[in-house]
């Protein structure tokens, strides 16, 4: 199936409230973030909530790692 | 021997992550650095206030700003703070709420609107001591309005003229803009098709004194050392 529309996708085909539903907002050193829980209960980072601007550069909050 | 197998465990997980982080980010390595004595706040998307958005929005939450906040203030480390904002605006109460709270803490704050400081966005971006505009950002400035079941009488009309009436409020007590002109700016037609408002771009809200300079990231640091230098010294001053 091909479209061509100026509508956006979530427009065309509504997101389901469940796909978000692994989303949580957890804690990990003393670091607020959100993340999704895998199934295999890891997370993946999603947005790490912080306003220390180090802390965006260290490599284990970075947004798509891992955390066990 | 154990050493041994742990290390070897730990060479082999080290390769997997690292395709990880490749596969997600397409790099591998960020450069660490010291502790920074400034922090940064970004309100970013939607302000969202007590009703809980879908989550496919992009949304700024007060109850995760707000601690954050304390935490600066508490913290002897956190010398200043850049707020940097990309909003669409969001809810008044919810934005006034970190405004206020920005606004009232003892250590310098700079803010710099990046692409967008619409609506709550304004008062936001106010509310540092110093505040910085991108020139190709803009500010949208208009009424405020309401979504959702609204009792059709009187009172709520009252009700949203005094929210707008503070939102007002606090934009000119905290900036240089005079009341008359940011009236005329948030009553504007033909600025915003079919709407009363206008649309304020970068050298313009500081041309109308909403904004104290243009500028970006190396101006905003500049000018919160200064900040952060002048503080200190008038520290030492009572000190002696």
């Amino acid at each position: 199936m091909i479209l061509y529309t100026p509508l956006s996708e979530t427009d065309i085909f509504p997101q389901s409230a469940d796909e978000f539903s692994n989303r949580q907002c957890i804690s990990c050193d003393g670091k607020m973030m959100i993340a999704d829980r895998n199934t295999d209960g890891t997370y993946q980072v999603v947005q790490l909530l912080s306003t220390d601007p180090q802390d965006f550069l260290d490599q284990r909050y970075l947004p798509g790692s891992v955390l066990n | 021997m154990k050493k041994e197998q742990e290390e070897k465990k730990d060479d082999q997980s080290n390769p997997s992550s690292l395709v990880q982080k490749i596969q997600s980010l397409g790099q591998t390595n960020v450069p660490q650095a010291p502790d920074s004595n400034i922090h940064v706040l970004s309100i970013i998307g939607q302000v969202e206030g007590h009703v809980q958005l879908p989550p496919q929005n992009k949304t700024t939450k007060y109850e995760h700003i707000i601690p954050q906040l304390i935490a600066i203030e508490q913290n002897p480390k956190i010398e200043g703070v850049v707020i940097l904002l990309n909003t669409v605006g969001g809810d008044v109460e919810a934005g006034l709420a970190l405004a206020e709270m920005i606004s009232s803490l003892s250590k310098p704050t700079v803010s710099i609107v990046l692409g967008g400081g619409h609506s709550i966005g304004v008062p936001i971006a106010v509310s540092t001591d110093y505040s910085f505009i991108v020139p190709t950002a803009t500010m949208t400035i208009h009424p405020v309005r309401l979504t959702g079941l609204v009792i059709g009488v009187p009172q709520t009309f009252e009700y949203l003229d005094k929210m707008q009436e503070r939102v007002m409020q606090f934009v000119i007590n905290h900036s240089n803009i005079k009341e008359e002109k940011f009236k005329d700016l948030m009553f504007a037609k033909g600025n915003l098709t079919r709407d009363i408002g206008t649309n304020v771009v970068g050298a313009d809200a500081v041309e109308y004194g909403m904004i104290n300079e243009v500028g970006g990231v190396s101006e905003a640091m500049a000018k919160l050392n200064e900040l952060i230098d002048s503080t200190k010294n008038a520290e030492s001053q009572v000190i002696q």
